[in-house]
């Protein structure tokens, strides 16, 4: 063995990030297969409910395939009429999705060196998903190389697999119509939940830094309870980014002399 | 009306809406990463940026956690279990499949 050969024992993620694109590409679309799992039913349902309000499968396509954000969709077929609302519907997807300020802040320094074409594409595409796995194997790549910096290849397998099943599944859901009933009769949304729990735990960096969790799961939570709709993301955020604020305050004044 | 015009219909007022959706959507995805593109952060800004998808995370599934069911709470307990020490795929796959079973059973 070479010294710089790695052992056997280190995990494909935890190598140095020098494979080629196509390897790249495809443990992009392996990372999002245990994600689908959990999706399908739902755009499954997502399809169905469309339908039911009247949207023709192209319509479907195009909501899908343009907007590409899930939870919005959801409250955009539940507030659908015939005309549909605009500014109601335009209203209610930017409450939804107003968690995407943040993340594509959080996201900008690991875009940095990419052509502007390339980070407008990326972006198009920063779902939930997308975002949380493309950061988390940013931040690895990070723990190696020294460097911010998303590998390309990789988030376009996440991305490629993940909209071609919510634009696909939704379709196929609108055309067949109500087939599966509540996916919540099943367990498939625990699979989000699941998914977005090991996440978390890879972020673990001592009990301090984890200091924001309880209390934006907290918040979050009694929003939830307390008021409709989709406040209760931006509400458990911004709880967490504050405890945060102050976290960073008491380490800086603990370093200092 | 046939298949093929029912299954291609679109009318403008829906494709306003869908077009205004993803304006809305697309704004908030490029928002973000404008504004922080070309700036260097205090480490305290940061710090409070690398605690953004934590939150996020935790924010968009603190619904689960809600829950009165037995079922799903049970459910949740093993899941969390799960996460804490197993990769995604079982974690996923025992999540949904203990979920599943409960919600059955109970």
């Amino acid at each position: 063995m070479t010294a710089t050969a790695l052992p056997d024992d280190i995990a494909p993620d935890e190598r140095e990030p020098s494979r080629s694109v196509w390897a790249e590409f495809r443990r992009g679309l392996a990372a999002m297969a245990p994600i689908l799992l959990g999706v399908t039913p739902f755009a499954l349902v997502l399809g169905s409910q469309a339908a039911m309000k009247g949207l023709s499968p192209l319509e479907v396509a195009l909501m899908c395939g343009l907007n590409f954000a899930g939870g919005s969709e959801f409250v955009a077929i539940e507030l659908w009429r015939s005309p549909p609302q605009i500014a109601l519907i335009a209203g209610m997807t930017l409450l939804v999705n107003c968690r995407h300020l943040l993340m594509g802040a959080s996201f900008a320094p690991h875009l940095r060196r990419l052509r502007p074409w390339q980070a407008a594409l990326v972006l198009f595409v920063m779902a939930d998903e997308t975002w949380a796995l493309g950061m988390d194997d940013a931040r690895r790549r990070m723990a190696v190389t020294g460097r911010p910096g998303i590998s390309l290849p990789y988030y376009a397998g996440l991305a490629v697999s993940l909209y071609i099943a919510w634009v696909a599944v939704t379709v196929l859901g609108a055309v067949v119509g109500p087939v599966l009933g509540n996916p919540h009769a099943y367990g498939f949304d625990m699979a989000f939940t699941a998914v977005f729990l090991v996440l978390i735990r890879g972020m673990w960096k001592g009990w301090r830094r984890a200091l924001p969790w309880p209390v934006s799961l907290g918040v979050a939570a009694v929003t939830h309870l307390a008021v409709p709709g989709a406040w209760y993301v931006p509400a458990g955020t911004l709880a967490g980014l504050a405890v945060a604020y102050f976290v960073a305050g008491t380490e800086t004044r603990e370093a200092a002399p | 009306m046939s298949d093929f015009a029912r299954y291609f219909a679109l009318d403008v007022p829906s494709l306003l809406a869908i077009l205004a959706m993803m304006a809305v959507t697309y704004a908030t995805r490029v928002t973000g990463y404008l504004v922080l593109r070309n700036r260097t952060l205090s480490p305290r800004a940061t710090a409070v940026l690398e605690a953004v998808p934590g939150a996020v995370l935790i924010s968009v599934i603190a619904p689960a956690f809600t829950t009165t069911n037995p079922a799903d709470l049970l459910g949740l307990a093993v899941t969390l279990a799960m996460a804490c020490r197993f990769p995604m795929l079982p974690t996923v796959i025992v999540g949904v499949a203990v979920t599943a079973l409960l919600r059955h059973m109970l």
